[in-house]
Formats: C-alpha cells, structure tokens, sequence
C-alpha cells in the first residue's frame, strides 16, 4: 500500500517536471550536419561548422520563429561507411527534419540512399558530382556543377583567343567530370584539347607532369584541383618558367591558395560565385562575421555552406508550425531567388541551383573581379 | 642529340630520389640496422618541419643554424620516443624475453601508438590545413643548368643526404658506438653478456636517427614550401619501400633503392601517367620481395 502511495506521490511530483522537459524538447527544431571534423579534409569540414554556426547564430537571434533551431554536428572524415552510420542516426532522430552534407561526393551519394529510403530532405553545399541530385527527389546542392562551369570556362579561354588547352584534374569522380564537360564544349567550339592527365590527390610533386605539359606547348592550362594541390601545382610551375596562362574552376577559390603559393599564384585565373570584396551588404556581413571567427576571408565553400545553412532554415521558417521532413522537402524545392552570399539561388526541376557566375583572377595577391 | 625533355625528366625522378634517401637513411639506421620496428619516423619527420616553422617565424637564423636546432630538438624527441614507447618492453631481460619476437614486435603497435597521439596533437595544435613557410627561407629558387632546371633545394638536399649517409657509414664501421650498435642489432643478448650498455646504444641510435628524420622533415618543408600533420605519412611509406628493397640492414642499399624509386616514379610519369607512378613504385617493391627476398643489397637475416 506503502508503495503504491509513494508511487503515486513519486509520479505526481514528477509529472510537472516532464511535461516541461518534453515540452522544451519538442518546441526546438532539429537539423542535422553531416561533414568531416578530423582526417584529411577536417579543415574543410571546420570551415562548414565555422559558416553555419554563424548563420544559426543569427537566425535564432532574429526571432523569425518563436521556437529555437539547433543544428547537431556529426564527424564523417570523408569515410562513405561514416557516412552512411551518420545518416541512420540522423534518419532516426524524429525531431531532425533536414540534413545538410557532406562535403565529398562520394560520401553525399552514399549517405543519400539511407536519406532516400527514408524521406529526409538532403541539402549538400558542395558535392558536385552529376548523379548526387538524380538519386532522388530529396537530394539538393549550393554547388553549380561543371556541367555548368566547364562550358562557361571553355568560352571564357577561346574568347581570350587561346586554342590549345592543357587539361589536368585530380583523379576523382570530380576531376573526370571537370574534364568531361570542359573538354567537349572546347572541342564544339573549334577548340583542342592538347594534353589530358589525371594526378593523384595530394601529389605533392608536379613537376614531371609540368614538363610533360610544356612539351606540348598548350595556350593556356585548364586545371580542376583544389587549393593544397593547386598551390604545389603554381609553385613548381613557376620554379619550371611556365608562363602560359592557367584557368581553373571555383574549387580552387580560396585565399589560402594565395597565402601558400604567395607571389607565384597571380595570374591564376577561375570562376566564382562568391568574392569577398564585393560590396553587396550580406557578403560584407557574413565576411566581417568570419574574419572575427577566424582572422582570415571566407573562400568560395565556406560561402556555399553559409548559404545552404540559410536556404535551410528558411525552408523550416516556410513551413513552420506544420514543419514535417516532407514539407521541408516542399519548401526547399520552391526556393526562388534566394539571396545569398553567393548571389540568387534557384532550384530547378532536378533540384540543382542556377547561380550567376563569375570570373576572378589573382591581382596583387587578392581574387578581383575581371569582365572579360 | 638527347632530348632534353627527358634530361629535364631525369633530373627530376633523381630529385624526388634523393628526398626519398634523405627520408630513408634515419629510417633505415632505427628500423633496419638496429633491428626495432619503429612506425614513427613519419612524425618524427613532419615535427621536424613544425619545429622548423616555429624557429623560422620566432627568430628567422639562416638555414645552417635552423637545420642544428631542429636536429638537437628531433634528438630530444627519438630519445622521449624510446622511452616512451620502446623502453616498457624491454624491462624483463631474461633471456625468454630478449630472444622473445613477440617482445620486440609489440613495437609496432607502440609506436603506431605514439605516432597518431602526435599527429592528432598536431592536428589539434596547429589545424590540419597546409601551413605555409616564410617565403624568403624557402629553398626552391630555379637554377638553370643549360636545357634543364634544378632548384637550390635539390643541391642542398642532396649534399645533407651525402653527408648523413658518409657520416653514418663511418660511425657504423669505424667507431666502437659503430660497433656497439651493430652487435645489439645481431644479437641484443650476447652484447649484454659482453658488455655492452645495450640500453645506452637503443637510445643513442634512436637520438641519432631520429634527429635525421627531424632534419629530412625541416629540409623537404622548406622545398616545398607546405607543411602539414599528415605530411609524413606518404615519406615514410616511400623510405619503408626503399629499406625492404634495399635489403633493411643496408643504408648505402636503402639509399640507392630511394633513388631508384624516385626515377621510376618520375619515368613513369613520363611514359604512363603521373597516376601510376604510386604503382610502378610499389610494383618494384612486391618485384623485389618475390625475386630478391634478402633485398637487392642485404646480407641475411631471418625477418623481413
């Protein structure tokens, strides 16, 4: 009887202190980020955690919903099994209603099949291969492809008058689509491809291949690498007396290219969507956020990430109080003209963003905008 | 007349074989002459280079006085290592334990141990991107050589690695510490039983080979300009691949093999396409295992 007593005095008092918790609990929205915090590509992942601790920041400082968004951080290290582990506990979290990531391509599509059995709307800002968005209606990206940048670079190197065109790319699903798509605009335009090689990631010499290169003379050298690469690739280059002019894609759009190729990147021409000295007053925001989180300027994916983080949240703001993982799905596939750091962003039918490009070239050591 | 395309090619193969020896002669020296399985030169290598960009930036000496000071420091570091991770498993010696090889090849596991503690610690430290040196101290200005060039980093790396490899030679073959080593490495039990500080010599060797592979890291840095936690990982695979082909008691053997690896790699690159150059790179070394199982310049010895 006793017990029975307690019991229910025991039940009584904690009845109140329940409903507060849960109550709490489930007022929060949740989203779930997928990216690499250690391993190899641990500063780019860093850099994701930097952008969108900045944008939920503000969010839930403007008070645009009554209830608090929390994002959860998990570590993929650009592992496909951690991805796919990620995304089963993303998938079984029923307060997370979208995830964003991951950062590789590789990793994004693996994960993706658990977000597409699943119905979990996926926002990646920057896997970039072509399949990533074809998987399934839930899948959507803040990278243009280089179905869209091949061609744009193609036109910008003949227009320039340079007809033959060394092509180097990392040896990736991405590097092959850099080339891909690159290659067959320049060809249809009464262009050559002079020279095409695939390097390892991470080689850190590429001075045979630089030599292989000047051999065949080329116009101009077209490169899908990212910055690490990239830097190696300009320093040796210029350690080797190549003067050709050298292209390459938004990848590459990173101070940090600057700060470890120092003098020898400046000449290196790309496309972007982002340039932190533009004066359009969300950039000039989002970069003196970053400079305070970080001492340095954001490049081009951090910009990606911040957007996608803000594309997100403003799904979640669209749908709100009736925010299901469908009705994100609803809302993010509407996106129109969002205006972001890196411009206007619109998904199309296949949920892949139509963003304005832009052509950058390293003048006096900073990405400046040219119109040519 | 020769094309100089393919001098230029050579020249550079020889390069990358020469960094790759530089690597390899601490390597050998810890791992294949003195018999201990050692999986943390690759760090020893890249806190060299850290170490160097920390004196770089705090005092900017010129490349002499950098290269000492991190030499003294990668000592200091080959002999924390060792007691660290070597010392433990030597402190039962009976003999069932010194002839023991499960006793000596726990080192592995140690040292791998030891090595992810100070790449993680890097990582935390210092962030996993690329860290650039000050440019003016780098040492990869061009040299025109007629058709081909060279930077003054390939003379540089080349003349350390003369030097360490002259220098190692004579200190193995012609001093008693020479002597002392090479008799722990034959037989651990019968130096004691002779006399010799066997514990001395371990920790001599590691402090000797160690401040090689502090010096290589500073010195392939300031080539190339970048440096980074996980930089030592890719050398130190290279300079392993050297060792076994080169017979792992031999450096002179370890040092020609790093050489051939860099030619091939760049020949490859040459012919087939850099992508491959990783393969025909470890090709050489299964090529080598299967045909040649003492290496291309080793005595005998019952473990590989």
């Amino acid at each position: 009887m006793t017990l029975i007593r307690r019991t229910f005095i025991g039940l009584a008092l904690a009845a109140p202190v329940l409903f507060v918790a849960s109550a709490d609990a489930a007022d929060a929205i949740r989203l779930g980020y997928q990216l690499p915090l250690t391993g190899n590509t641990a500063q780019y992942g860093q850099d994701f955690k930097t952008a969108a601790e900045i944008a939920l920041d503000r969010f839930n400082a403007s008070g645009r919903l009554p209830v608090k968004v929390e994002i959860v951080y998990e570590d993929s290290r650009s592992d496909a099994k951690e991805g796919v582990a990620i995304a089963r506990k993303f998938v079984d979290d029923e307060k997370i209603v979208g995830v964003l990531g991951d950062f590789t391509s590789g990793v994004s599509i693996a994960a993706a099949q658990v977000y597409k059995e699943a119905g979990m709307p996926q926002l990646s800002q920057t896997a970039s291969h072509p399949d990533f968005t074809k998987i399934s209606e839930w899948q959507f990206r803040n990278i243009t492809t280089q179905a869209g940048e091949g061609p744009y670079n193609a036109n910008w190197i003949l227009s320039k008058g340079y007809k033959k065109v060394a092509v180097i790319a990392e040896q990736t699903d991405w590097g092959q689509s850099v080339v891909q798509y690159f290659a067959a605009e320049l060809a249809a335009k009464g262009g050559t491809v002079v020279f095409t090689e695939f390097f390892n990631r991470g080689l850190p010499d590429f001075r045979a291949l630089i030599t292989k290169i000047q051999r065949d003379k080329p116009d101009a050298i077209y490169t899908g690498f990212f910055y690490e690469d990239g830097a190696n690739f300009l320093k040796q280059a210029k350690q080797l007396g190549v003067t050709t002019p050298i292209f390459s894609t938004s990848a590459a759009h990173n101070q940090k290219i600057v700060e470890l190729a120092g003098a020898d990147a400046e000449g290196l021409s790309l496309t972007t969507n982002f340039l932190p000295n533009s004066p359009r007053p969300e950039v000039k925001n989002f970069v003196d956020a970053w400079v305070k989180a970080r001492g340095a300027e954001p490049g081009q994916f951090p910009a990606q990430a911040f957007d996608a983080v803000n594309i997100m949240l403003d799904a979640v703001v669209k749908t709100y109080p009736k925010t299901t993982r469908a009705s994100v799905r609803e809302a993010l596939a509407a996106t129109k003209d969002f205006p972001g750091v890196t411009g206007l962003t619109t998904f199309d039918a296949n949920r892949e963003p139509q963003k304005q490009l832009s052509k950058a070239r390293v003048i006096g050591g900073q990405f400046t905008a040219v119109s040519e | 007349m020769f094309d100089p395309y393919y001098l230029q090619q050579l020249a550079i193969g020889l390069s990358q074989g020469v960094i790759y020896a530089l690597m390899a002669i601490g390597f050998t020296l810890i791992f294949g002459v003195l018999n201990v399985v050692n999986f943390a030169h690759g760090e020893i290598y890249t806190l060299g280079a850290f170490v160097g960009l920390l004196v770089i930036t705090a005092l900017a000496p010129p490349l002499l006085v950098v290269v000492l000071v991190v030499a003294a420091v990668g000592a200091a570091f080959g002999v924390g290592l060792e007691r660290i991770a070597f010392k433990p498993f030597r402190r039962f010696s009976d003999e069932a334990s010194l002839k023991s090889r499960a006793m000596r090849e726990s080192t592995l596991m140690s040292s791998l141990a030891v090595s992810i503690v100070a790449r993680e610690g890097l990582e935390l430290a210092f962030g996993s991107q690329m860290q650039t040196l000050p440019f003016d101290q780098l040492i990869n200005k061009p040299i025109a050589l007629g058709p081909i060039t060279i930077v003054t980093g390939d003379v540089i790396i080349f003349a350390v690695a003369a030097v360490m490899l002259i220098g190692l030679q004579w200190l193995l073959t012609r001093t008693r510490v020479g002597l002392a080593i090479r008799a722990v490495s034959a037989n651990p039990l019968g130096a004691k039983y002779v006399g010799i500080d066997t514990d001395r010599t371990i920790i001599l060797t590691f402090a000797i080979g160690s401040m090689m592979g502090a010096a290589a890291g500073v010195l392939v840095g300031l080539y190339y300009g970048a440096i980074f936690p996980a930089m030592g990982f890719v050398p130190g695979i290279k300079a392993f691949v050297a060792m076994v082909m080169g017979g792992l008691s031999s450096i002179p053997g370890a040092v020609i093999c790093a050489l051939l690896l860099g030619l091939s790699e760049g020949l490859a690159t040459t012919f087939i396409s850099s992508n491959w150059a990783d393969m025909v790179a470890y090709g050489f070394l299964i090529v080598t295992l299967i045909f040649f199982p003492q290496g291309l310049f080793g005595a005998g010895r019952e473990r590989v």
